[in-house]
């Protein structure tokens, strides 16, 4: 589904190197979680892999689906099956997030060639999804992200991946911001999404994610590479060391 | 004034009439001597072919939400492509109404030239909006004016659309000479989508009474010159006027508003809000002054004017005044200019949405708060639709 090999990156307006020879690979049905402290490249793994602009791509090379990732415009890489739930959820004034859904899902699917949904099948969609994340048509037809809680924006990020349904979801942080019963519900909507045709890649600082998106691999990520691998229970290894005993490790 | 100066063909053509240079402070930005660039003959008669004024009426984008509908062909009133149902509250009457003196370019051009005009006098609540529709077929260049005056008594209350559009070059010259009544409420909405080489001058003199309510909005998207002027004066306490419009401006056009809102009295309130985008080369301009007199103490007024430029070509100039002679006043003013929100585009991408489509959403919700002032629900989404459609159409129709 997607490989990355090598991959080195800089920020385009400085001579910074953030991602410096970074190899994963994931495959479909896999959950990877990649862990790693402040400043280690972890979300600019997850906007370069989205297409963000402001990165130069040094060496190597990204692989999704078999095609170069990194030649594809961001829209995209979306049609293509790539979804980036976001940190920090942006704002959009005056876009209203149900018409903003419909936009996205019928673009997509018109890029793939398949047929457009009209407005009934689209709105039972959306209020399926948005039921079983507890989400209310109340604030659908509200801008995008728009005043919304922290909470909010983290379960409409959600809600999007589960009406878009990606094959690669990337998820950028999810937790950060969240209370326990509001990470919960983001875990089960998460949860609900995983299948073996689908793969996802959760980013976090915390092990606490981990043990409601229960992963199959743990990457410590460390000055912009993978620095260590393994199973699930690296990520409570990594709790009890601290990150410091694995950047020591491995330099 | 005994200027010796080189009059100009478009100035020898109006009967030696002089047109406003950029000296004159409130046409700094806009030089008509300048801008009109070839004569526009007044008082030519042009025949218009049915299947052109089909054509063109079909292109209204509020057409068919008017109940009363009047037709203006080249300047002149046409009874039968107008629509006036008989026996209603509506009182439509052909005439061209008397413009008292006044030294502005566009009223004294207006003043000189108007060949056709109505008074449409509302006296009752009506649902059903009225449109004054102005249509110009591709004919020889020349000057088109009317002039209308629009009287909404004690009490009535109305929705007015007025409409212009066309085909070829010409300049159109349109007043509008509005009275609200105590306590009367008018939503007036004004779509202007002249043809692209048509200059399109424009003037509205908006006369408010007591506890009345206005809400005024103009589109500006047609025309490769456009200059607004409104004049807004509260006559009775305790009105509420919201005056606000949208720029969709590309290639080369050239628009400039200038506003006048005059609180000659007491206790009321005054918003205007525009929002302006500029493309290519285009350049918009907002000129916005508020002027509180001695007595009219408890006035609440603010402007506001905000430009998205598309490119780097594209230039919006803002020019807010405020002069205040009562010392009891709330009143402020601010502007910005600026260019599309990259990390609003990336979401959008990221979505699966392609750029130019998600520019286009992004330029409909930037001038959507506009529309906001529009009261018929149907109006403000045929001019979403206008708007989200608009970066697409002009990028197919630019050489």
């Amino acid at each position: 589904m997607l490989e990355i090999n090598n991959l080195s990156v800089k920020l385009a307006e400085e001579d910074r190197t953030i991602l410096n020879g970074l190899t994963l690979d994931v495959k479909a049905g896999e959950v990877h979680a990649i862990m790693g402290p402040n400043g280690s490249g972890k979300s600019t793994l997850s906007y370069v892999l989205a297409g963000r602009e402001g990165y130069e791509v040094t060496s190597g090379e990204v692989k999704f689906k078999g095609e170069d990732l990194l030649e594809l415009s961001p829209d995209q890489r979306a049609a293509k099956g790539l979804f980036l739930a976001f940190q920090y959820p942006i704002e959009v004034p005056g876009v209203v997030t149900m018409q903003f859904l419909k936009v996205a899902l019928n673009a997509q699917h018109r890029a793939r060639g398949e047929k457009e949904l009209t407005t009934p099948e689209f709105m039972k969609l959306v209020k399926d999804r948005a039921a079983r994340l507890d989400i209310s048509l109340d604030m659908l037809k509200r801008a995008v992200n728009v005043g919304f809680s922290g909470g909010e924006k983290k379960r409409a990020e959600i809600l999007q991946m589960a009406v878009l349904e990606p094959s690669l979801c990337i998820l950028d942080e999810t937790d950060s911001g969240l209370d326990i019963d509001a990470l919960r519900i983001v875990a089960d909507g998460v949860n609900a999404l995983r299948s073996p045709e689908r793969a996802m890649v959760v980013i976090t600082h915390y092990q606490r994610l981990l043990d409601y998106i229960v992963p199959d691999y743990v990457h410590v990520l460390s000055q912009g590479r993978i620095v260590k691998s393994g199973g699930k229970e690296l990520a409570l290894e990594l709790e009890a060391k601290g990150y410091a005993g694995f950047a020591r490790e491995a330099a | 004034m005994n200027v010796a100066v080189n009059k100009t063909p478009a100035e020898l053509a109006y009967d030696g009439m002089l047109l406003p240079h950029p000296r004159l402070e409130d046409w700094k930005w806009t030089n008509l001597r300048v801008l009109i660039d070839r004569p526009y003959p007044p008082r030519v008669k042009v025949t218009a072919a049915p299947k052109d004024i089909e054509r063109l009426l079909k292109r209204d984008p509020l057409g068919k939400l008017a109940r009363t509908r009047i037709v203006f062909v080249n300047g002149h009133f046409e009874a039968a492509w107008s629509n006036h149902p008989a026996g209603g509250d509506v009182k439509v009457t052909p005439r061209l109404a008397p413009l008292s003196a006044d030294d502005e370019p566009v009223l004294d051009m207006n003043k000189a030239f108007a060949t056709a005009g109505v008074h449409v006098e509302i006296a009752s609540n009506i649902d059903a909006p009225v449109e004054l529709v102005h249509i110009a077929t591709d004919a020889e260049a020349r000057t088109i004016a009317t002039r209308h005056s629009i009287a909404v008594t004690e009490g009535a209350s109305a929705t007015l659309f007025e409409t212009h559009l066309g085909e070829g070059d010409y300049l159109s010259n349109s007043v509008v000479d509005v009275t609200l009544g105590a306590g009367a409420k008018l939503d007036r909405v004004k779509i202007e989508i002249e043809s692209p080489e048509a200059i399109h001058l424009a003037h509205a003199l908006i006369k408010v009474g007591a506890n009345a309510i206005l809400r005024d909005f103009t589109l500006t998207s047609g025309a490769r010159v456009n200059r607004q002027n409104g004049t807004i004066s509260f006559d009775g306490e305790k009105s509420d006027a919201k005056i606000a419009g949208s720029y969709l401006l590309s290639g080369k056009q050239h628009a400039d508003t200038r506003l006048l809102i005059d609180h000659r009295v007491p206790k009321c309130t005054s918003r205007e809000l525009f929002k302006c985008v500029m493309d290519e080369r285009a350049r918009g301009i907002f000129q916005g002054k508020v002027v509180v007199q001695r007595d009219a103490q408890k006035t609440d007024g603010k402007q506001s004017s905000h430009g998205l430029l598309l490119s780097e070509t594209a230039e919006f100039d803002a020019k807010p005044e405020l002069e205040i002679y009562a010392d009891d006043v709330v009143c402020g003013h601010g502007a910005t200019s600026g260019d599309i929100d990259h990390n609003h585009l990336f979401y959008l991408c990221s979505r699966g949405i392609p750029e130019a489509e998600a520019k286009s959403m992004l330029i409909a919700a930037f001038v959507a708060e506009a529309f906001d002032t529009i009261g018929h629900e149907e109006v403000r989404h045929q001019l979403n639709r206008f708007a989200e459609t608009w970066l697409v159409s002009h990028k197919e129709t630019s050489p």
